[in-house]
């Protein structure tokens, strides 16, 4: 239980995908420009990563070692595959936002770093805790990193049609660079540096 | 005996075709339960921008491209159709509204993912409204009467393109 616990924790701050082991940033750079992209990612990667880990700690013992990574792929490929028809039909705004970065969560390195690093050589407990640890570790990063971009970018942050907050002056004049790539870079980028700084995040 | 030794050999193959055909399988299964619904989805969408642009549709006919809108007394409230183009960084796909053959009644954009703050403000009424009353044949890139937007060139043009586009596609093929 505690190992458990361990394993659920460390990817929530120590290594938390994002921040410390910077898996994952192609997500986090491109659909953080609103809070609902965000939630609706981390949502689809949740829900990936846990299955993954999942059926690749089961059929560990199985798995040809010459073919392990092509396998996984393919498990990976699968379950993207099956989210993104599941959001086109019940969720097709959210769909729609997301574009190209739904089918591309078959690339995310996190997921199969996870499935590689981790899930192929625990078993089924361990490597759920890991899938959940890690995967809300993401989501808490990117959402974090939409909030900013969003409430710079737009002066007002929204949450699925629902007006949060306004903000005064940046509601007239919003920072618009902030929903652009290079705001996705320059949010990331300040983020990381505070972590470091005075964050829990340890540089070894 | 024999076959046992072949699939040691060949174990790596067998492995990953059936994990393949396992997935094939699920894909399947999924794509057979959720392929209504997206159907379902994607009319459902279509039929309420329709019914935005004519308030008194009662049911339309197709006329090749050409959507014409009935109303209840079945009095022909007017046309629509569909064009597209690449915008900067998506498809662009906007939905006309055609008062008669030759005038505009409505733009919409009803697909993209442009540049938000920038790509994106072709979905303003400031931009989309200026096609409203205008004869069709006067909608084309650097037109008089059609006003591009300010950093936002390519997307914006990308609408003009959509429309004039499928006019010059839909009324070729009338007039012949």
């Amino acid at each position: 239980m505690i190992k458990w616990i361990k394993e659920f924790s460390k990817g929530l701050v120590v290594s938390n995908p994002i921040f410390v082991l910077a898996l994952g940033l192609c997500p986090a750079l491109a659909v953080t420009n609103t809070l609902d992209n965000a939630i609706g990612m981390s949502g689809a990667v949740m829900f990936v990563l846990l299955c993954s880990n999942m059926l690749v700690a089961v059929i560990r013992p199985w798995v040809s070692g010459i073919v392990r990574i092509p396998t996984f792929i393919v498990i990976i490929a699968t379950f993207v595959t099956i989210v993104s028809l599941v959001f086109q039909a019940y969720i097709p705004a959210l769909y729609e936002s997301l574009g190209i970065y739904l089918p591309l969560i078959v690339v995310n390195c996190m997921i199969l770093g996870r499935a590689e690093a981790f899930a192929s050589r625990n078993k089924l407990s361990l490597s759920i805790a890991d899938a959940l640890g890690m995967s809300l570790g993401f989501m808490a990063a990117i959402v974090l990193i939409a909030v900013i971009r969003e409430t710079l970018g737009t002066g007002a942050l929204t949450f699925f049609g629902i007006t949060l907050f306004t903000l005064p002056v940046l509601d007239e004049q919003p920072v618009s660079l902030f929903l652009l790539p290079a705001g996705a870079f320059l949010a990331i980028g300040l983020l990381l540096a505070v972590f470091r700084k005075w964050g829990l995040i340890k540089n070894d | 005996m024999v076959l046992l030794k072949l699939i040691k050999r060949f174990y790596a193959i067998i492995f990953l075709t059936l994990v393949v055909a396992i997935s094939a399988t699920l894909l399947g299964l999924t794509h057979s339960l959720t392929a209504d619904q997206i159907l379902r989805q994607e009319h459902a969408r279509f039929m309420a921008y329709l019914e935005r642009m004519f308030p008194d549709m009662d049911y339309f006919e197709h006329e090749e491209e050409l959507y014409v809108i009935y109303n209840v007394d079945d009095e022909i409230e007017g046309y629509a159709f569909i064009g597209s183009a690449p915008g900067y960084s998506s498809t662009i796909r906007v939905m006309v509204g055609l008062e008669d053959k030759a005038t505009v009644k409505q733009v919409m954009i009803i697909a993209h993912t442009e540049t938000p703050g920038i790509g994106d403000r072709i979905e303003d009424e400031d931009f989309t409204g200026q096609f409203a009353g205008l004869p069709v044949d006067r909608i084309y890139l650097n037109s008089d009467d059609v006003d591009s937007i300010t950093g936002a060139t390519q997307s914006a043009n990308a609408v003009i393109r959509a429309i004039s586009e499928a006019v010059e596609e839909i009324f070729k093929e009338q007039s012949d």
